[in-house]
């Protein structure tokens, strides 16, 4: 484990010395990525000035809603900083033979290609994140018990581990089919339903949408779960969605690994 | 004979879509779409002792990188056995990894943007190089190619011969006992290519490595190997020693000899060998038994600056050979190997 550890930190100093190699870039990509938040923000703002609560009765208020916007930019910052460069470049890397270099190098190849880049660009989306978590929590009536702090960071651990599982998994298709540039599009388009709470997902259509957002691709869990933990009181049905993320990253984990192994396996390499 | 690389009936075939031409033909192919296997490798056999430097030659599209791939555990084959350094490539123990390495001429393993030190580094981490001798090959290898100056400026901006000296160092970083090469000379010019040889060469010859080579340079093969497994269509076509090539496939050598004077063709064509003539230099075709015979009766009553007899390059016997394909097919006996 100390050897991966390390070979990670070798990884992230060799991107940081990258970085910093094209710094107009790196402040570039900071920019962007915070704007594109910014934005949001203010859409969410905006829609506070209309409404008190996200659905009647749910507790969604204001600042329990923007602690949520917090975890989900905390989660998605850590993904996207630890695991998207590499799973983008998977695709490159299958189609040009790249992986090849890869394959013959003494170190699980799952590891080595989900994580040899490190964009620390998008770590300034987390920044952002745990002040406005800060901000959300100072401002709310009720101060989230000590049970609450100590599982809100396992519980972001399992909200990214059900993230990478999914992006591993697509990874994987990309080396069985040679090609799949739409990649990142379409964990973008899956991981939308993770952008918004639950309770949303009501009535004819989006009962039947919440049960497959939460037990088959559990997507619905990765920001829901912890942010309800820290953001609203811990009551018992929270109790049964603890249990169920720490279940449902488990086996998300375990099941991404089979096929990745699996794509692995099936691996044709790129002519020369 | 010590076997480091043992190969059994190893065989790779591919399914391969065919893609019709036209609009309508892409909308059928949406539903169905032909296809084909392609055998790659067809069963090839053989085995390599420790120490040994071969060539792996044939024309694109044999199966050279198909059984490199096959050998270094990227690909798995459709049929066969195969061990190497005692291991099944395609289970990929970290063992066995940490003891062979890839160099491939046409694709980059050093971190783009970064310079070499980087990638060397990381090496160190992933192959636990101890520090102490992580830095003693290092400065051997960097001291050998003449690279010094070299692997603290980014990748990018460096030239190929220079980029593929330092893929060379970054390769050998962990000590392989095994070193696959594909094609590590191509685009090179003469002088680059010159310094791999006499480093391959070094290298091999002190650590006693065993090497594999694919090349389409008959040059790298001359220059260092011993030993040449000639592959067309999946299927091995000669394995044997370079010089048993020469004798075995060639009935003729070729005699260039150096005039005072541009000389009569009539004269020549007289004498009933093909022969060429460029200026003062006529080169001449003749069958090699009979070479002792005709040499005197050629140089009788002609003023002859130099004189030389060669056999017929490696290249034109080789290409010769691909072409002619089974028809050439040969296997020497284990005891014509060098």
């Amino acid at each position: 484990m100390d050897r991966y550890l390390s070979i990670f930190l070798t990884f992230a100093r060799a991107c940081l010395v990258r970085d910093m190699t094209f710094r107009a870039n790196f402040v570039l990509e900071c920019l962007t990525s915070m704007g594109w938040m910014s934005m949001n923000l203010a859409f969410y703002l905006l829609v506070f000035q209309f409404t008190p609560e996200i659905g009647k009765g749910t507790g969604w208020t204001r600042e329990p809603f923007f602690a949520f916007v917090a975890t989900g930019l905390i989660i998605n910052s850590i993904v996207q900083a630890l695991f998207m460069p590499s799973a983008e470049e998977l695709t490159e890397m299958v189609r040009t033979g790249g992986l090849d270099g890869v394959l013959v190098q003494p170190l699980d190849a799952q590891f080595l290609l989900s994580m040899h880049r490190v964009d620390f660009s998008s770590f300034a989306n987390g920044i952002v994140g745990v002040g406005l978590l800060g901000w959300a929590l100072s401002r709310m009536d009720h101060a989230p018990p000590a049970a609450a702090w100590l599982l809100y960071p396992l519980l972001i651990l399992c909200g990214v581990a059900i993230l990478y599982s999914l992006v591993i998994m697509l990874a994987a298709a990309t080396i069985l089919l040679g090609r799949n540039q739409s990649l990142y599009d379409f964990w973008f388009y899956l991981t939308n339903f993770s952008r918004y709470p639950a309770e949303i997902y009501a009535g004819p259509w989006g009962g039947p949408l919440r049960a497959l957002c939460t037990f088959v691709i559990p997507i619905l869990l990765v920001v829901n779960v912890p942010a309800r933990v820290i953001a609203l009181p811990l009551e018992g049905q929270a109790w049964g969605l603890v249990w169920l993320v720490v279940t449902a990253a488990i086996v998300s984990l375990v099941v991404s690994r089979i096929v990745f192994q699996t794509a692995l396996a099936k691996y044709r390499s790129a002519s020369s | 004979m010590n076997a480091v690389i043992a190969v059994e009936g190893l065989a790779k075939e591919y399914r391969v879509f065919d893609k019709p031409e036209g609009l309508a033909a892409s909308v059928k192919s949406l539903f169905h779409r032909p296809s084909r296997v392609v055998e790659a490798l067809k069963g090839v056999s053989l085995t390599v002792g420790r120490g040994e430097f071969i060539a792996l030659l044939g024309p694109n599209g044999a199966g050279k990188t198909t059984f490199l791939k096959l050998l270094s555990g990227i690909i798995t084959p459709t049929r066969g056995t195969a061990r190497v350094l005692g291991h099944v490539p395609w289970e990929r123990a970290d063992d066995f990894r940490r003891r062979f390495a890839l160099v491939m001429g046409q694709k980059n393993q050093l971190w783009w943007d970064l310079p070499a030190a980087e990638s060397f580094r990381l090496h160190r981490e992933i192959y636990r190089i101890e520090p102490g001798r992580f830095e003693r090959t290092r400065d051997e290898l960097v001291e050998l190619l003449g690279v010094k100056k070299l692997v603290l400026q980014p990748v990018r901006d460096l030239s190929l011969g220079e980029r593929m000296k330092l893929e060379l160092v970054a390769a050998l970083l962990h000590e392989p006992e095994v070193l696959f090469l594909d094609e590590p000379t191509i685009g090179l010019d003469v002088v680059a290519q010159h310094a791999l040889h006499r480093f391959l060469a070094h290298i091999q010859a002190e650590r006693k490595m065993t090497i594999v080579l694919t090349t389409h340079y008959m040059k790298d093969v001359a220059a260092l190997c011993h030993r040449a497994i000639v592959i067309t269509d999946g299927a091995i076509l000669y394995d044997g020693s370079l010089d048993q090539i020469v004798d075995r496939f060639t009935t003729h050598k070729i005699v260039t000899l150096d005039l005072d004077d541009t000389p009569d063709a009539d004269d020549f064509a007289r004498l009933g060998f093909p022969c060429e003539i460029r200026g003062p230099q006529v080169t001449l075709r003749i069958e090699r038994q009979r070479i002792a015979d005709v040499l005197p009766e050629i140089l009788r009553g002609r003023q002859v600056r130099d004189v030389s007899v060669e056999d017929v390059p490696l290249e034109e016997i080789v290409a010769e050979l691909f072409r002619s394909g089974a028809a050439g097919a040969a296997r020497l006996p284990e005891e014509a190997r060098a």
